[in-house]
């Protein structure tokens, strides 16, 4: 049975503040795998709609995500999972005419709340894209650079130690921290910015396709960290891959596409535990896109 | 609607009409088999005995273009489905033919031997009530029909009763030694065919799978429902 507790964890998302990181720097101790049916809801989207000026791109998405849980967002191009990953962090506030309707609660706090800073929420939850996008600095700048802006005063070169093991890159850099992160293979560079996400202490990551400029070594090293990560994070991931959706996640959201003369409308199809979207949907439009029968 | 996976969808339905066939085939060595005992006919044992390794060969044909498939494909929802049901399936007609093959082994070993006429009725009987539950549990799945699966358990009830009461049968068959040898070896007929319907009601699960995603046993107290198994 559904149902929606919420994290008890209070929130203050109205101002930035110096934060420790939220993880014990000196160990690396793994906490287990969490009891999967028990995880209260972290971010609780109710009634989403999202309009880019007049034009309705995402309809009616209501979708509980789980505290320490991976869920993925699946479906054919032009669906809307980038468009609603992106309201998670208020990407979307960039773009001038997109508008959000109805609630996505982080912590039981509106995230589109008057008073909520969007800064803080892109602090709180953190994004890796679809092309490695490392800045033009050495590898060890790279992580430092959130946590310096963040006013951190700690022990900077344990904070990307500690990052950089999570993400699972420490022991391929330790001896080349000051050179250029673009002197990096592809996938070396996306784990830099799952390390770099981490590094602000987060407790979401998103991530948009983040293998899908990658090969498939290069792929299933970011997987397993996915996995490990998720002990420590809260994960929603858009991916092209079902297999990868398969492999990684625990909850999996289809979305299609309505096609009407003002163009293509996104909307949830079904949204369940990934091991019955791929063995037993409920719907018939999942079953027809997971088996290849669509169009 | 586009079918973007038309190549992998129709090797899966030629895999299914494969083992359709080998249904078939079951179903009509379960006649050659009670015939080759009843009456009896050593020829059609030695038929029974040969098609079984048409079936073997079938078996390990469709083994290994399902590891293709599988591999190759990654099938997922109900097409996961067809595959665990028809791998299921494969093992499970393959088996069939064995059990004619035991039935029509001891036709060879009895030939001679003093008979029992109710005792053949009986077995007549069984033979008579297992092949359409072969023709039923086969439709059923070939029309996706989940009402027509939970017809099995009722038809393999009356099964399950002749080859209980066989071994009354067979006991009333003393004192006379080969008489009695003879019902001792109709008795492990009795229990192939009983064995049989044992296998088609676990075609008519594997139908059901197929259709709700939920693995059913249809025991004989809930055939109009069906419990989930594993809790």
């Amino acid at each position: 049975m559904e149902t929606r507790t919420q994290t008890d964890k209070t929130v203050d998302l109205t101002k930035e503040e110096v934060r420790t990181p939220s993880f014990d720097v000196s160990s690396l101790a793994g906490q287990g795998d969490p009891m999967l049916a028990q995880n209260p809801v972290m971010i609780d989207v109710r009634g989403l709609h999202v309009y880019y000026g007049d034009f309705l791109a995402v309809k009616n998405v209501d979708m509980p995500i789980r505290q320490n849980e991976i869920t993925s967002l699946i479906g054919p191009s032009g669906c809307g999972k980038s468009t609603v990953l992106r309201c998670f962090n208020r990407m979307n506030d960039l773009i001038e005419t997109a508008r959000v309707e109805g609630v996505i609660e982080y912590h039981g706090v509106n995230l589109y709340g008057d008073s909520v800073d969007p800064v803080e929420v892109r602090r709180r939850v953190g994004m890796v894209f679809q092309k490695p996008n490392p800045f033009p600095k050495p590898i060890y700048d790279n992580i430092a650079f959130g946590p310096r802006i963040a006013g951190w005063n700690g022990k900077m070169d344990d904070l990307v130690e500690e990052s950089l093991r999570r993400a699972a890159l420490w022991d391929e850099v330790k001896d080349k921290l000051h050179e250029s992160a673009y002197a990096l293979s592809g996938g070396q560079q996306q784990r830099l910015c799952i390390a770099r996400a981490i590094a602000t202490s987060p407790d979401v990551v998103l991530m948009d396709e983040p293998c899908s400029a990658l090969d498939p070594i290069a792929t299933l090293k970011i997987e397993e960290l996915m996995l490990d990560l998720k002990k420590d994070y809260t994960i929603i991931i858009v991916t092209h891959n079902m297999q990868q959706a398969a492999r990684v996640s625990d909850r999996t959201a289809f979305f299609s596409v309505d096609v009407s003369e003002r163009g293509r409308t996104g909307y949830l199809v079904e949204f369940a535990r990934t091991q019955d979207i791929f063995t037993k949907p409920e719907k018939k439009q999942t079953e027809d896109y997971i088996t290849g029968r669509f169009g | 609607m586009t079918d973007t996976r038309a190549h992998f969808h129709g090797e899966l339905a030629d895999l299914e009409q494969t083992l359709l066939n080998v249904a078939d085939q079951a179903e009509q060595m379960v006649q050659m088999a009670v015939e080759a005992v009843c009456l009896p006919d050593m020829d059609l044992a030695a038929q029974v005995v040969r098609l079984d390794v048409k079936i073997d060969q079938t078996y390990l044909d469709v083994h290994n273009r399902w590891m293709q498939l599988m591999a190759l494909q990654q099938p997922m929802a109900g097409d996961l489905r067809m595959m665990s049901v028809l791998l299921h399936l494969n093992t499970t007609l393959e088996r069939m033919g064995d059990q004619c093959v035991n039935i029509a082994k001891m036709a060879q070993v009895t030939y001679g031997l003093p008979r029992s006429e109710t005792i053949i009725a009986h077995l007549r009987e069984m033979g008579d009530l297992v092949r359409p539950m072969i023709r039923t549990g086969v439709e059923a799945l070939v029309r996706r029909d989940l009402d027509e699966a939970r017809l099995l358990p009722a038809m393999d009830e009356p099964v399950d009763r002749l080859n209980r009461n066989m071994y009354k049968e067979v006991v009333e068959c003393g004192p006379d030694p080969e008489l009695l040898e003879w019902a001792t070896r109709m008795m492990l007929v009795a229990r192939a065919l009983e064995r049989i319907g044992d296998q088609v009601v676990d075609i008519a699960e594997q139908t059901a799978f197929l259709l709700t995603g939920d693995l059913m046993e249809f025991n004989d107290d809930a055939f109009s429902g069906g419990q989930p198994l594993g809790g």
